[in-house]
């Protein structure tokens, strides 16, 4: 109940969304402009850019976002599946002007995967597009790999504030459509409390994004 | 150890200590003569006797449980008092009866308390009165104090949800004594248990506060608070695990790890700066607090304040916000610093018995989950992970080599680190110790010295007088009183030589007004 599950229309979705990412491509940059609006700026008010929120309006429902940074060194790469247990989203970071972040987000694709099924909704970000001319991941393979993956690929720049809406704004809408179908998966079943089972009348107009989804999150 | 002490006399002969089951480990008269280990397995077999016969008595006490708690569902969101007692006292008083025939000495009671809960007249209660929520007392007397308090707490807090207060408590207290009898089940049973229980409880509840969330999350704390507080000596480190076994590996593995040092970890922390040392240090002790609360929501507190620590100490150090790339590495070094007290225990007894909502997705939970991969780190901690190599790795754990103070370039002297500014902090704090001493010793030598004046000046006033009644003896009535009396006399005499006594006005006689 507390997860992405507790649909309804007066309902709050809640999302956990984790940032993967190598060192210095730009993740915490990504989050503090979207939180924030801020970069690179030494008055930025908050104590910590590790564990941000942020309060969406999505087509008249409540989103509560909750973005989990983790540690992108090389020798934190084990602890991986701590951290993502139970997300929603993962938003994997790569900068555009370096090849061995990309490899990794490869690396991090194939074991979230592995882990988490279909249910999690993996976007593939191309940061630093502001340095376009030292491109060094072409897009062609970039957004082929993302199609093949299952994921979405975004270009951003959290330098110049580019993509960054458009790419949070489309990863929750994906969310509560998975959100969505497993709600109708579990559909009239019993174990819904009264209120949930009034509010199945959020019946979208796109059955088709349907996965039907065991129990990433709202089953208890 | 207690045998040496009972008869020291008496020459213990080596074998006679050593545990009789010859295990090899000495014994403890406590223990009736067996190793600590030994005992508690040979406790623990008569123990699941007596708990065998319990159980058959517990099962069905659940499932009754269960059973009314499946048909109070059905009907809760609409409050129709009407259906509701038929199947409760059909479901859960039946069988009950039977039990009461049984006489199980003690447990007897139990039984008879939880079939009050589910009784019709106090279900009905709080349907009909609707404000009035009294306080249901608290019958068992082996409750501590703590608890009891916890308890009181609890139903305070209920009063102000009037209704459905009552029938949480009821629920609630049920639950909880019901887990006395699953001692013996796993702990992922257990914890399995108590975490249906909440879901059950919050979807009530949210149907009840039509989606209140905040309401809800408010009203599921007091539970846990109320619930843990009760069940932490089951549940906590429980025998069934190995959690005390880990915990000690664990201990054992930090301590091994001493000689890591900040700049290994690349934790973006510099010690140097007062104010960043001073949140080193209010970290560590928030980390090692975690283990004196009982609730987990309070543990997971103590992790989310140690969590902030770190982040001011990373905010004075680097004059930004940190990332997790900054917290990760400071967090382990806290943790390596600390050592904390049964870590591992902590933190299945946080995992196992927190409402999840908080795990999943708040912002303690990824503080929780941080410390989580620190102890992860930690264990499997190598070499590459210190960017260090594996002869190097290998020479300091074995203790042969220790690295060189990395924080030393500062200046060569003395106060560089944050060991040596304790230690010259706790050589002002001696320094000062000792100033104290010789201040008081001076204070007390200055009493001594007046005490002695003063008996001295005591003597010379008696002297004094004695003098001079020597030299003029009293006259007139000094005949009567002789010698010894050094004051004059008795004071009866003070107007005996007084002629013109006869003149005065006869004395005042007291009056009698009517009232």
């Amino acid at each position: 109940m507390a997860a992405g599950g507790a649909g309804g229309n007066n309902k709050t979705y809640s999302f956990k969304v984790v940032l993967l990412g190598e060192g210095c491509v730009g993740k915490t940059s990504l989050v503090l402009r979207y939180c924030e609006n801020k970069f690179n700026d030494k008055h930025i008010t908050t104590l910590q850019a590790s564990f941000l929120t942020k309060k969406l309006n999505i087509t008249g429902k409540r989103v509560n976002l909750a973005i989990w940074d983790t540690a992108g060194q090389e020798r934190f790469h084990a602890l991986g599946p701590i951290y993502y247990r139970d997300s929603n989203g993962a938003i994997l970071v790569y900068d555009i002007t370096d090849e061995d972040s990309f490899q990794k987000v490869k690396n991090w694709v194939k074991e979230l995967r592995k882990m988490l099924g279909n249910e999690i909704c993996l976007c593939i970000v191309g940061n630093k597009t502001d340095l376009e001319k030292e491109r060094h991941v072409s897009l062609e393979e970039a957004e082929g790999y993302s199609e093949s993956v299952g994921a979405k690929h975004y270009h951003t720049s959290a330098k110049l504030n580019k993509g960054i809406e458009e790419l949070f704004l489309d990863l929750c809408k994906r969310m509560m459509d998975t959100a969505q179908a497993e709600e109708r998966a579990k559909g009239n079943g019993a174990s819904q409390s009264g209120n949930a089972r009034r509010g199945v009348q959020i019946v979208d107009d796109d059955p088709q994004a349907a996965t039907p989804a065991g129990g990433c999150c709202s089953s208890g | 150890m207690s045998a040496q002490m009972e008869r020291p006399a008496i020459h213990v002969d080596q074998s006679e200590l050593l545990c009789k089951k010859g295990c090899g480990f000495y014994g403890n008269a406590a223990c009736q003569g067996l190793c600590s280990k030994c005992w508690r397995e040979e406790n623990q077999q008569s123990r699941q006797k007596q708990i065998q016969d319990d159980w058959a008595l517990a099962a069905r006490l659940q499932k009754e449980e269960e059973a009314a708690y499946a048909s109070h569902q059905g009907s809760q969101p609409q409050p129709q008092p009407q259906p509701q007692p038929q199947p409760q006292s059909h479901s859960s008083i039946s069988p009950f009866s039977k039990f009461e025939d049984k006489k199980t000495n003690e447990k007897s009671r139990k039984v008879t308390t939880v079939k009050k809960f589910f009784s019709p007249s106090a279900r009905m209660q709080p349907k009909k009165d609707s404000g009035h929520p009294d306080t249901p007392s608290p019958g068992s007397s082996r409750i501590s104090a703590e608890m009891d308090r916890a308890t009181h707490e609890f139903i305070d807090f209920l009063k102000t949800l009037q209704k459905p207060g009552r029938e949480i408590f009821k629920q609630c207290r049920a639950f909880t004594e019901s887990m006395a009898y699953k001692r013996d089940m796993s702990a992922e049973d257990q914890s399995e248990c108590v975490q249906d229980f909440y879901q059950n409880l919050s979807d009530k509840l949210h149907a009840h506060y039509k989606g209140a969330t905040e309401r809800v999350e408010l009203v599921m704390d007091e539970v846990e608070k109320y619930m843990m507080n009760r069940l932490y000596e089951d549940c906590f480190c429980p025998e069934t695990t190995d959690d005390e076994k880990k915990d000690l590996v664990i201990q054992k593995r930090i301590r091994a790890l001493h000689w890591v040092t900040i700049n290994m970890l690349a934790a973006p922390v510099n010690e140097e700066i007062p104010a960043v040392s001073d949140n080193v240090v209010k970290a560590i002790t928030a980390v090692i607090e975690v283990d004196s609360k009982r609730v987990p929501r309070e543990k997971l507190t103590c992790v989310t304040t140690c969590s902030k620590h770190i982040f001011n100490a990373i905010k004075i150090t680097k004059n930004e916000a940190a990332s997790a790339d900054d917290f990760l590495p400071t967090l382990i070094y806290i943790v390596l610093k600390a050592n904390p007290p049964r870590l591992h225990s902590n933190i299945q007894y946080i995992t196992r018995y927190s409402n999840p909502g908080r795990l999943m997705q708040g912002e303690d939970g990824y503080y929780f989950t941080n410390l989580c991969c620190a102890v992860a780190f930690i264990e499997k901690l190598d070499g590459k992970s210190l960017n260090l190599s594996q002869e190097e790795f290998e020479l300091y754990m074995s203790g042969q080599a220790s690295p060189q103070k990395p924080l030393s370039p500062s200046a060569g002297g003395p106060p560089s680190g944050s060991g040596s500014a304790m230690a010259e902090q706790a050589h002002q704090s001696l320094d000062l110790l000792t100033g104290l001493g010789a201040r008081q010793e001076k204070v007390l030598e200055g009493a001594r010295r007046l005490e002695r004046d003063l008996i001295d000046w005591c003597d010379g006033v008696e002297h004094g007088v004695q003098d001079v009644l020597e030299r003029f003896p009293l006259e007139g009535g000094a005949a009567a009183a002789p010698a010894p009396a050094p004051a004059p006399a008795d004071p009866t005499a003070i107007d005996s030589d007084n002629v013109e006594n006869d003149k005065l006005p006869a004395p005042l006689q007291p009056q009698l007004f009517a009232r």
